[in-house]
């Protein structure tokens, strides 16, 4: 029984933390943010490293978001047992420097995980991420049983009205959501909001019952990422979100940073139609989760900095 | 001197034991493939290996045999280091007088018909005889099924206990006829050597009896000097093969395991091994008729044996096909490397090394999916998961080349089998909503997604030609109760075409778009 009211509490305590992280997110909505304070920056022409370190800057800093003592993950995309290079997965610099950013904010404890699609151990090593983030001082969070995940309800959902969420976003003070910029077959793209979908542990739920509206659903979980930053170094313009051969990426060398998830996917879908056409309305869970009050796509209405190295 | 070779033959199959053990272990084969290696030095893997691979492991063990008798059976065969620890751990139960060997006389008609029933039948290409008798395979499958689940169980205990550092292990399809066939061998083997020694290796195990044929002719033999020998019957007492006749002062070395016991244990000095093949002109002109007898009946059978191992040699060296085929209808896709179902039949034992090594756990033991001469052989299932794009490592643990060892290049476009589409179950067309979970897990991108009429939805178009059947599809389609996509067995792998590489134009963005 005191293990159940601890787990109790500890839900409580994380969904209080995360109501209290809304206005926040109220704020991103209107365009009267204190000054340096961003609600989005886009950054573009260095490496992921600097480009994250110009970015975060300018959103004011990591210790906007990250307190002393706070309990981190850091959620990147590690899908597929793929290289650095062929982009299938975040780029393992970015996680390492947001790692030792938050380390550095004095976090007591960074968690770098993912529910992958190929074998886990595999996606792991192979992306680069597992060595990247162990080295910056990250743990390594394990997603691939269902005994990681733990129910939650999703009031606000249209079709997904509850899902099984990994235990480590559930328990933490915070999280920083880092996925890469990628087509889709399914989803048109995989931004922010559909990186989700590796934080939750029944997927092919999602795929049966209206992709779309589930990854808008899912993005209403009241514990919202801190802030969103989508890895836009190199981009899978084709044959997303696994990719073939090098000839699916381009080197696009861009970063965003957002607290707003839809404006986030907005305008990293923006940046990607330059190189591949992509219409918004395709990419109908972005207007979903406009729709359900998750963010907005308008991006003259938020206070927006870019950024050229 | 033989106490010395005693003490490194212990140590020499205490380590053969430990490695081979660890190669079906999780922990082990996870890191390295190097255990492997040593499944090779194995006689049946080596005899079935020598027509897929190099016959030089198997010449060695049968020049080794030639030379000093079943040093194998002593030193290099698991199961008989395993039998000897049971034998030993029942001794603790027993007393001093309970513990004594005695001699046995030969089950003949026994050993001789299993060998010839397992040679007979590998001749005509089947290999379940063999498979369900061979020692390292039946150890194979101690291994994986009972060794490998304990160790998982142990590991879900510490992942419960110490949940950051140790991970949860899936459990995977369990296929309950394999484990209980493991355990019913375990068991079987655990009786025979607590109560008789290594009755299992002189009657049952072909093996065995066909390193006891090759003994007959070795270059040297244990023998007893009835000169030295007082007949205090120590020898026999610690034989656990029950192979010294005291009272002729004779050991039939085609039991023999080459334990060296009785040379140790003799306080007289009186057992040694004596170069022998200087004696057989000696030996053709018989001392007396009985023994005349004994002998002639003895070569026959040898010569039986070797004419049957030899037509199996030449008839695999002539690549002949298999010449009892069983029921045609076959389900089991086969893992890449077996080239056809055909060829894994023929050079299967069903050791699991291919099971037990699979980081995806997809690899199981059949039941019915090849039909009745293939059950145990390792067969595809992608309920829980799918195989591996980049990943080699079943056709590169398989010590008999029954799964010959792919490169990464040839194993992408081996097609083991093709995805069907059912468009009816299809996600797209029953709910009108997006899916792709398919064409999301393609990694040949065989299936892309295309315009679907003009409802503005993407439905699944699948390239047979460009398929290698991973299974990804079909493992992921969430259409229920029945997959819209699934994999239909090849039953001879084929080539698959390359996948298209779509280049791109070079595109100069100078600008964020917003």
């Amino acid at each position: 029984m005191e293990r159940r009211n601890f787990l109790k509490a500890a839900l409580l305590g994380s969904i209080a933390g995360a109501i209290q992280l809304k206005p926040e997110n109220i704020f991103a909505g209107g365009s009267a943010s204190a000054p340096g304070k961003n609600d989005l920056v886009a950054v573009m022409g260095g490496d992921p490293v600097t480009m994250y370190k110009k970015g975060i800057t300018a959103m004011g800093g990591i210790s906007r978001f990250v307190k002393k003592g706070q309990k981190v993950v850091v959620k990147p995309n590690i899908g597929w047992d793929k290289k650095p290079e062929l982009a299938a997965n975040t780029n393992p610099q970015l996680v390492a420097a947001i790692v030792k950013d938050c380390l550095a904010a004095g976090a007591a404890e960074v968690i770098v995980f993912d529910h992958t699609c190929d074998e886990w151990q595999a996606c792991y090593k192979n992306s680069g991420i597992e060595d990247a983030a162990k080295s910056a001082g990250a743990k390594i969070g394990y997603a691939h049983d269902e005994k990681y995940y733990k129910d939650v309800n999703l009031p606000d959902g249209v079709r997904l009205k509850s899902a099984k969420i990994h235990e480590s976003i559930i328990d933490c003070d915070v999280w920083i959501n880092v996925p890469v910029l990628k087509n889709h077959g399914g989803a048109k793209m995989t931004i922010s909001m559909k990186n989700y979908m590796g934080i939750v542990w029944d997927r092919g739920f999602w795929h049966s019952n209206d992709l779309q509206q589930c990854i808008a659903d899912c993005a209403t979980y009241s514990k919202k990422p801190v802030l969103n930053i989508v890895d836009a170094f190199r981009i899978m313009t084709q044959n997303g979100p696994k990719g073939k051969t090098a000839e699916d990426v381009v080197l696009a060398k861009a970063l965003f940073l957002s607290t707003d998830i839809v404006a986030a996917d907005t305008a990293a879908l923006k940046f990607f139609n330059q190189f591949r056409e992509m219409k918004m309305e395709a990419v109908s869970h972005i207007g979903k989760a406009e729709k359900l009050n998750v963010g907005t796509t308008n991006l003259d209405s938020i206070k927006v900095e870019r950024i050229k190295i | 001197m033989y106490k010395l070779l005693k003490r490194s033959r212990v140590v020499i199959s205490l380590l053969i034991l430990v490695v081979i053990t660890l190669n079906f272990l999780y922990f082990a084969n996870r890191e390295t493939l190097f255990f492997a290696h040593f499944l090779k030095i194995q006689f049946v893997p080596a005899l079935l290996g020598a027509f897929t691979g190099s016959g030089i492991i198997f010449s060695l063990l049968i020049i080794l045999t030639l030379s000093f008798g079943r040093v194998y059976c002593s030193t290099l065969c698991p199961l008989g280091t395993l039998q000897d620890i049971f034998t030993r751990m029942a001794g603790i139960f027993k007393s001093k007088k309970k513990r004594r060997f005695s001699y046995s006389s030969p089950k003949s008609i026994l050993r001789y018909s299993l060998l010839a029933l397992a040679l007979i039948s590998l001749i005509f290409g089947i290999t379940s005889i063999i498979s369900y008798l061979d020692p390292y395979s039946n150890f194979g499958r101690i291994s994986t099924e009972l060794i490998g689940r304990a160790e998982q169980l142990i590991q879900n205990g510490l992942s419960a206990i110490v949940p950051e550092s140790v991970f949860f292990r899936t459990y995977s399809t369990f296929v309950a006829g394999s484990f209980a066939f493991a355990a019913a061998f375990l068991i079987l083997i655990i009786a025979m050597s607590a109560f008789w020694g290594r009755l299992y290796c002189n009657t049952i195990c072909p093996v065995g009896t066909f390193l006891g044929l090759l003994s007959r002719f070795s270059m040297f033999k244990p023998q007893i000097n009835s000169q030295n020998c007082n007949h205090c019957t120590i020898c026999l007492q610690n034989c656990k093969s029950g192979c010294i006749d005291a009272i002729s002062c004779k050991i039939d070395e085609s039991r023999c395991v080459a334990c060296l016991d009785c040379m140790t244990k003799c306080k007289k000095g009186a057992i040694s091994y004596k170069f022998s093949w200087k004696k057989k002109i000696t030996e053709e002109t018989p001392k007396d008729n009985n023994q005349g007898k004994l002998q002639s009946r003895e070569r026959r059978e040898a010569i039986i044996a070797m004419g049957l191992m030899g037509t199996l040699l030449a008839s695999r060296a002539l690549g002949f096909p298999r010449q009892i085929v069983s029921a045609p209808k076959i389900t089991g896709i086969a893992p890449p490397g077996a080239g056809s179902i055909e060829n894994l039949k023929k050079n299967c034992t069903a050791c699991q090394a291919c099971i037990s090594a699979c980081p995806n756990g997809i690899i199981k033991p059949a039941t019915t999916q090849y039909g009745l001469d293939g059950i145990l052989m390792p067969v595809l299932s992608f309920e829980k998961q799918f195989c591996g794009f980049d990943c080699t490592v079943c056709n590169q643990v398989c010590p008999n080349g029954a799964l010959k060892p792919l490169s990464l290049e040839e194993k992408k476009l081996t097609q083991i089998g093709r995805a069907n589409f059912r468009l009816k179950k299809c996600i797209v067309y029953t709910d009108k909503t997006d899916c792709g979970a398919c064409d999301e897990h393609c990694p040949t991108k065989a299936i892309t997604m295309v315009p679907y009429r003009d409802t503005g939805l993407f439905i699944p178009k699948l390239n047979k030609d460009i398929c290698i059947g991973c299974g990804g599809c079909q493992y992921v389609c969430p259409a229920t109760p029945e997959k819209a996509i699934t994999v239909s067995a090849n039953e001879v792998h084929k080539t698959a075409q390359k996948p298209t590489v779509e280049k791109q134009e070079k595109v100069k963005v100078d600008s964020f778009g917003f």
